[in-house]
């Protein structure tokens, strides 16, 4: 722009948006937040605002719609208890390296630090849980904050990212620029391949261990053609998980303490690892000695700090993943390694698991799967119906399951799928949770209803915490405290309070029926499952595939 | 465990110094002594921080304090290499 116009700092904050294609955010308005409330009012034509039921809900929702679009997912709160309600989101966004931008208002800037009626120090609070935070507190500084922030949130490992405004810099005026986005200066992580190529060259039995950084980086087709040339199995991290279908035969699913028995199997016995954009979490390794033992890991990843951090790699390559698989596959010859994958074919029976029961889980997602196709978005909450849906609802295409994995945050699962139908144009969206889960967070179906969102939610009952259950079962000598839940929620009722449909499915029949004849807005499907339903296999915490169970 | 060093270039701005001690209070590493200035740059401060730890935490700090935003430089003064 030639002539700088002169903008308040809420209408500032909207041409930020705008200029980084932000058409979406979610949010809760408040005393600190409301110029920049009424500039979306004045520009509500330009960015549609979801208004939640609790930030909480808006910050899962801003992380699910980032998941689901790739691109930097927005929420508004106001300062105070709007802006600690934000923290679990971040903090989930933070562990899953999810861009976020997070906007908070704050108290007039001559009012911080006295204690002023909602005030809270929360850039001091979310400190160790976001990539960058800031406080402006000069209304010229505004522009180029924001601009950082999109940049910060979005480049190398993406994280989330906290803008504090205070209410009279949202008020005060400045110039305005309107320059266009910046773009990541940091020179390309240099890598040498040489290492890398013998030792893949001199293999036998090669494993890809894919995370989140494929999906990240974009490199889903080179890693599927890393694993053809290579004939090499590949395990994915739960981030990992929609990087490659379902119905691809060397996909061996998700590994660790709940994955696959093949995937965790073929992970122990390969001789070569590739590990692709993982941070080697302590569920996927279990005792970290013994999983290093016995094969030579070679970890590429985007973050230099990832290196080590949990498990020393023989071999490092510092780098976009997809930068550097376009790098190996210019110059890797082919490999067949037939015993091996033989072998690997012989696991993938060994770990046929069948469960039993008037309606199962694995009964659920079989039908869940046929009312959907490749491109629906599908979100879970956290625990066994988390593991159930890693094991047995078949994935097609790459950010088509929003789920919390470094966090493990119950209460995820509604805002996520609010956000993942919203990324999606409004397309029908599944959220699979548990009823321990859903108790957290179901004031957001009043969201999915005011926003007429077509969510089938299904809630995977079974009367009690049921991961937490089986640990008591295994681990506590079924000592069952507080797991048992004893309540008398009518969940069909309930939806039906809050404006939207709601069924009891106890037989397979009965949820055939009703997926059969789905409604246009939300629906609730209550789905009775064995109390003693367990997730199988199991390798126990700090434990290794030794130590593997596959029986109930 | 043996005794680093670490010298740091930092925005020379409030809260900078919180999230670097933040960093080594979260992995419980005490500070065994710190030293901050500003450079002949007023917008760069320079720290001097001493601590205990092995090796590979000497690494992984370093790494995790290239991270943050504020940060301009890292060096370790030792001959481990990050």
């Amino acid at each position: 722009m030639d002539n700088p116009k002169q903008l308040t700092g809420a209408q500032i904050v909207i041409e930020q948006l705008c200029l980084h294609g932000v058409t979406t955010v979610f949010g809760y308005p408040g005393g600190t937040v409301l110029p920049i409330y009424d500039a979306l009012y004045q520009n509500s034509h330009r960015i549609d605002h979801v208004l939640t039921a609790h930030e909480q809900g808006a910050a899962h929702a801003a992380d699910g719609f980032a998941r689901a679009s790739g691109k930097t997912g927005v929420v508004i709160a106001t300062s105070g208890p709007g802006a600690t309600n934000l923290v679990t989101g971040i903090a989930n966004a933070y562990l899953d390296s999810v861009p976020l931008v997070a906007i908070t208002g704050n108290v007039p800037v001559p009012l911080l630090g006295k204690d002023s009626f909602q005030e809270v120090d929360i850039v001091g609070v979310t400190q160790p849980i976001v990539k960058h935070n800031f406080v402006i507190r000069d209304v010229t500084q505004l522009e180029r904050t924001l601009r950082k922030a999109f940049l910060i949130a979005q480049s190398g490992r993406p994280g989330p990212v906290l803008v504090d405004i205070p209410k009279n810099i949202q008020e005060a005026t400045c110039e305005y620029h309107g320059i266009a986005p910046e773009h990541d200066k940091t020179p390309a992580p240099k890598f040498d391949i040489t290492d890398a190529l013998e030792a893949i060259k001199a293999c036998k039995q090669p494993y890809i261990y894919a995370g989140g950084g494929v999906i990240a980086a974009g490199a889903e087709a080179e890693l599927r053609q890393l694993s053809e040339r290579l004939s090499a199995p590949v395990g994915l991290s739960m981030m990992g998980l929609s990087a490659l279908p379902n119905d691809y035969w060397l996909n061996l699913g998700m590994c660790g303490m709940h994955g696959k028995y093949a995937s965790s199997m073929a992970q122990a016995e390969c001789d070569l690892m590739i590990a692709l954009g993982v941070r080697f979490s302590d569920r996927a390794t279990g005792n970290v000695q013994v999983y290093r033992q016995g094969h030579t890991i070679i970890h590429i990843d985007i973050d230099m700090a990832e290196f080590g951090k949990n498990v020393n790699p023989h071999l490092q390559l510092h780098g976009d993943v997809k930068a550097v698989l376009t790098a190996l596959l210019s110059v890797l010859p082919e490999q067949k390694n037939e015993q091996w994958l033989a072998r690997v074919a012989q696991m993938k029976l060994d770990g046929e698991i069948v469960q039993t029961g008037q309606l199962t889980p694995q009964q659920v997602f079989a039908a869940v799967r046929d009312v959907c196709d490749d491109s629906t978005v599908v979100a879970t909450d956290v625990g066994q119906h988390q593991m159930w849906t890693t094991m047995y609802y078949p994935l097609a295409k790459p950010r088509t399951l929003l789920t919390s994995g470094g966090l493990g945050t119950m209460g995820f699962g509604m805002g996520a799928a609010i956000g993942g139908c919203m990324a999606t144009g409004k397309q029908r969206t599944i959220l699979f949770t548990g009823d321990g889960s859903f108790g957290m967070n179901l004031n957001e179906l009043a969201t999915a209803v005011s926003q007429n969102l077509p969510l089938v939610i299904l809630i995977l009952n079974n009367g009690v915490l049921g991961m937490v259950r089986q640990w008591q079962t295994r681990f506590y000598d079924k000592r069952y405290s507080q797991t048992t839940l004893q309540r008398k929620t009518d969940f069909p009722a309930l939806a039906k309070a809050f404006g939207a449909e709601g069924y009891l499915a106890e037989t397979l029949p009965q949820l055939q029926e009703i997926l059969a004849n789905l409604p246009d807005g939300p629906v609730v499907i209550d789905c009775r499952i064995d109390i003693d339903e367990e997730v199988l296999p199991m390798i126990p915490p700090g434990k290794t595939v030794a130590d593997i169970i596959t029986k109930r | 465990m043996e005794k680093f060093t670490v010298e740091l270039l930092v925005s020379n701005r409030y809260g900078v110094l919180n999230r670097i001690t933040g960093l080594y209070a979260r992995r419980g590493y005490n500070i065994d002594s710190l030293f901050v200035n500003e450079t002949e740059n007023p917008e760069v401060s320079r720290m001097t921080i001493c601590s205990h730890g092995d090796g590979d935490v000497q690494v992984q700090l370093v790494r995790q304090l290239r991270k943050l935003y504020d940060v301009r430089s890292v060096v370790l003064m030792a001959s481990v290499e990050c």
